[in-house]
């Protein structure tokens, strides 16, 4: 390290942040991967894994998170429940329909180290299946962070305008009926 | 006269075995159980436990680059570049700080860490400009081309 001690500034190098990520639309993969990097402290200089440096993330609306493709079907949680043929499988569907909170959990607890720490640093991911937060919860927030992808927009939300004005593959032709 | 020390240095000399067994368990004091007490215990967890040692003395340098990697990735994700492109860049400007002092930069000196980020970004912008045959030269920096002229 360098030679001399810079230890009268760092007074709040270990404060915690509060972050808020918006999960309307988004992938819960990429959320996961953006709590997991500030849940572990990964995001700052200072990081050690035995330094306990990492931040609270405040997640809303897993509502209405996005999968891509057809995994709402295909993708599958398995569990077993350790008694004879206790072995459970919901696909994602299933399980966003019983708890909107519970794929975001498992991807970020997925995504932490396995040792001890990881529990407490489930501690500090707050999940909200809508936007509506506790106040003592909104009270610490300091940052919110840009979402991980850009939310497309949907048929109804252009104006008519630009419907015209948006570049047509072909021209149909007077006659061609419209299924 | 009295020699208080030398009777004294007679008195603790003990039986060898004595001193063969304290020099084992001298590594062994800090060990758990039984292992910091009973010679027969200690002498295998003292040699397992040096062998770890000398195992440990490679790790830790492969361990202490994982953890300035890992510094220098989130001191510049600060900064909107990836670890990658960072250290590319760097290299590319001729930079020569080892990861272990950009580290020490990113911790103790963030503004020394962001004009080197800087530098970096001005060389990736420069490899962009070349690649896309622009040709321009990137602005605020005293670069090769007119060093030529």
């Amino acid at each position: 390290m360098s030679s001399f001690s810079r230890s009268a500034q760092q007074w709040a190098t270990f404060a915690r942040s509060w972050f808020l990520i918006d999960a309307r639309q988004q992938p819960p993969g990429r959320l996961a991967t953006m709590c997991s990097v500030r849940l572990q402290g990964k995001h700052k200089p200072i990081y050690h894994a035995l330094s306990d440096c990492g931040d609270h993330v405040v997640l809303i609306n897993t509502k209405h998170i996005a999968f891509s493709g057809n995994k709402w079907e295909q993708k599958v949680y398995s569990s077993h429940t350790q008694y004879p043929g206790g072995f459970k499988q919901v696909t994602a569907a299933q399980l966003h329909h019983k708890d909107p909170k519970a794929i975001v959990k498992l991807a970020v607890y997925g995504m932490l180290p396995r040792n001890l720490q990881r529990r407490t640093m489930m501690q500090r991911l707050h999940i909200f299946a809508d936007d509506e937060l506790p106040d003592d919860i909104r009270a610490n927030l300091t940052e919110e962070l840009q979402q991980p992808r850009k939310i497309p927009r949907k048929l109804s939300e252009y104006t008519q305008e630009e419907m015209d004005a948006f570049p047509r593959l072909w021209t149909p032709h007077e006659d061609y009926k419209m299924k | 006269m009295v020699f208080l020390t030398l009777s004294c240095w007679i008195r603790s000399r003990g039986p060898d075995r004595y001193w063969k067994v304290q020099d084992v368990l001298k590594h062994a004091r800090h060990f758990r159980g039984r292992k910091n007490r009973c010679y027969s215990l200690a002498v295998r967890a003292v040699r397992r436990a040096f062998v770890y040692a000398t195992t440990g003395r490679r790790l830790k340098k492969r361990n202490m680059r994982t953890l300035w990697i890992t510094r220098i990735a989130a001191a510049s994700r600060e900064h909107g570049m990836k670890y990658p492109a960072l250290m590319h860049n760097l290299t590319k400007t001729s930079v020569q700080l080892n990861r272990r002092v950009i580290c020490d930069l990113a911790v103790t000196e963030p503004r020394s860490f962001l004009s080197l980020a800087k530098l970096a970004r001005a060389r990736q912008q420069e490899g962009f400009r070349a690649a896309l045959g622009d040709g321009k030269e990137p602005a605020g920096v005293f670069s090769r081309v007119v060093l030529l002229q």
